[in-house]
């Protein structure tokens, strides 16, 4: 069963500043919440690029190819229609479609992308939420978190979060 | 510091935030309407605004029931009330974009008290615009055969090198993308509502909403991203949107339409009236819910500028208009800019949209209007009016008297045609209304950020960062 130890800071760039401490300290399986984006913590947990950018890109490409390759597909191929003779294909007049149809699908991906795949929600219940002072994570304070499957190592973690400078620490289990 | 010191009081940027405020305050007060129990004037605006949706309900069934016929459209003003309103809506949606997505790519922090207000506003504005064409296709239930490349019975395709078929993928992907903007935003307000609700239902409403978001910065590190290239895309699309919407004008050769001045004009125009409207709406609700910390007389003094901005450049398109269709020397055109406009029967629409739109925003050039609530709320009430004018101008005007003498004819809106106006501004007003009660009006983590940022920054670089425009 998992096990998260849990410290609350008062001072964001104090909560930096611990996440930068204990990740050094090799505190496996570090996290940290706050209300809004910390300053610098994405450099103190050493996280790995985004891929967000990579998803945008992708579905955009996709999704004006789509749109242009609808269009010609239905226009010119599937159905061409003769009006005023001009040409079934039209390069230029499909131009409009095949930006909105790029900008659409790049929307979506990242949206989605982000919500289910990067963010892994919905997920209504997350062990953290074990500890009802966690409220203040989305309220006015930060937080950081450690998950250990060890029982053993619980003692120890805690030591570490309050030499970090946590004024609360909390061990959550998570329920089965 | 020195500098600021001996800077007179004068020069000295108004406060994007005011009095003391920390992460606590903040999620106290932005979150206090949400919490408190309805006010009487909120109820009672509801109420009307509940009593007009009937009445747009009313006039939609009567629309569907017994055909457009009930409207006053006639050959030659095939396109009146429903596309005037559509036009209308659409561009008073724009202003929210800009905020929400240009503003941001140009770091201007004054965008983030507005933000979340204006972006709902752009949400409901297109609901209400998205109403009209539908509406005016007369049997709205082919309108999806007809407007979406969907692989019905009749084997046949949309002909997409029409314009108005441009028109509904721009406009539904503008939709799109504004509601997923909108909510990504509002995901940490969602929890951050959740984690400071007191009942149980509160909490679970709050909480599916927020779908568990616990503000992980594993997560934050994506969301940062996401939100700035939604803002990124949302920026061309924009400005692509209203582009295609005057190409449903600019593309045909009707005198007054025809023109390659229309895509920046109707853009600009767009962004004016719908600062026009977050204006209209923000004054009041500020006061009302107990905002003014936040919203500060510097916000309302940029959006007087950028109202002020976009109106010349409004007026640019106005003089250009008239300009080409005298320098072409086209008798149909330089019949409807010098004859039919100013001195035809709708001559008194044609004054009034250049009363709105190119007189009244002129007071906005003294620091007096721009930090005067009455003069600033006045002049975007009107500025929203003359915006509606200059559509009915380009549309009703410019059809009811073309080519040949013989073809002319009057256009005189019906009740339904009223009805269905002031029905969608009711609608409008109730989603407003529900929207301000159940949500925070206020990106409440972004303003945090914000109160954080200009803290923590640098001595004197909160003032000089303050001093941008």
């Amino acid at each position: 069963m998992k096990r998260f130890v849990l410290g609350e800071f008062t001072e964001p760039a104090a909560c930096v500043e611990a996440a930068r401490k204990l990740r050094e300290g090799g505190v496996p399986g570090l996290d940290a919440y706050s209300p809004y984006p910390l300053h610098g913590i994405d450099e103190a947990l050493a996280l790995p690029r985004s891929k967000v950018p990579l998803v945008a890109i992708t579905g955009g490409v996709l999704g004006a190819l789509g749109g242009y390759t609808l269009q010609w597909w239905m226009n010119a191929v599937d159905w061409p229609i003769n009006v005023g003779n001009r040409p079934p294909h039209g390069f230029w007049t499909n131009i409009p479609i095949t930006f909105e149809s790029g900008v659409l699908i790049s929307v979506l991906s990242i949206f989605f992308s982000s919500i289910f795949y990067f963010f892994n929600l919905p997920r209504p219940y997350h062990p953290v939420f074990e500890s009802e002072r966690f409220r203040t994570a989305s309220l006015d304070a930060c937080w950081i978190s450690a998950e250990t499957g060890d029982e053993q190592e619980v003692p120890e973690l805690e030591r570490k979060f309050r030499e970090a400078g946590a004024r609360k620490v909390h061990t959550v289990v998570e329920s089965a | 510091m020195a500098e600021t010191a001996i800077e007179p009081p004068a020069l000295r940027p108004l406060p994007l935030l005011e009095g003391k405020q920390d992460d606590g305050t903040l999620n106290k007060s932005l979150n206090a309407y949400v919490w408190q129990p309805p006010q009487r004037g909120w109820l009672t605006l509801l109420l009307i605004g509940l009593a007009g949706t009937g009445m747009l309900f009313a006039a939609i069934t009567i629309t569907i029931a017994k055909g457009i016929g009930t409207w006053g459209n006639n050959i030659p003003v095939a396109w009146a009330f429903g596309i005037i309103n559509f036009v209308w809506w659409i561009g008073i949606g724009h202003a929210g974009t800009l905020i929400s997505a240009i503003l941001l790519l140009f770091q201007q922090k004054w965008r983030t008290s507005i933000n979340r207000f204006a972006e709902a506003m752009t949400l409901f504005a297109v609901m209400q615009a998205a109403l009209f064409p539908v509406l005016h296709t007369g049997r709205p239930w082919f309108a999806v055969y007809w407007l979406f490349p969907y692989p019905s019975t009749n084997s046949i395709w949309p002909q997409f090198k029409s314009p108005l078929m441009w028109d509904v993928f721009a406009v539904s992907t503008y939709f799109i993308t504004s509601l997923l903007f909108w909510y990504l935003g509002l995901i940490p307000d969602l929890a951050s509502l959740r984690d400071s609700s007191t009942s149980r239902r509160a909490r679970v409403a709050y909480g599916i909403f927020a779908l568990g978001w616990r503000g992980s910065a594993r997560h934050w590190h994506h969301y940062k991203i996401a939100y700035l290239l939604l803002a990124g895309l949302a920026t061309p699309l924009v400005l692509s949107v209203h582009t295609i919407v005057s190409w449903d004008f600019a593309l045909s050769i009707l005198p007054g339409w025809h023109t390659t001045i229309f895509p920046p004009y109707f853009v600009a125009g767009a962004v004016f009236s719908g600062f026009a409207m977050v204006l209209t709406l923000i004054i009041p609700a500020r006061r009302f819910m107990g905002l003014k910390h936040v919203v500060t007389a510097r916000h309302l003094e940029s959006m007087a500028k950028v109202m002020l901005t976009t109106g010349l450049v409004v007026d640019y398109g106005y003089l250009m208009e008239h300009f080409i269709a005298w320098y072409s020397g086209n008798p149909y055109e330089m019949h409807v800019f010098f004859f039919t406009r100013p001195r035809g029967p709708y001559a008194w629409a044609y004054y009034l949209q250049m009363f709105c739109n190119v007189v009244v925003p002129q007071m906005f050039w003294t620091k007096w209007a721009r930090r005067n609530i009455g003069a600033l709320w006045v002049g975007a009430v009107l500025i929203n009016v003359g915006m509606w004018f200059e559509r009915f101008n380009i549309i009703v005007t410019s059809l009811h008297q073309d080519f040949i003498p013989s073809n002319w004819a009057m256009y005189y809106p019906t009740w339904v045609d009223l009805t269905l106006l002031t029905g969608t501004i009711c609608f409008f007003g109730t989603l407003f209304l529900l929207f301000l009660k159940f949500l925070p009006a206020v990106a409440v983590s972004e303003v945090k950020e914000l109160n954080h940022e200009l803290h923590t920054s640098h001595p004197g670089m909160s003032e000089l960062e303050g001093a941008r425009p």
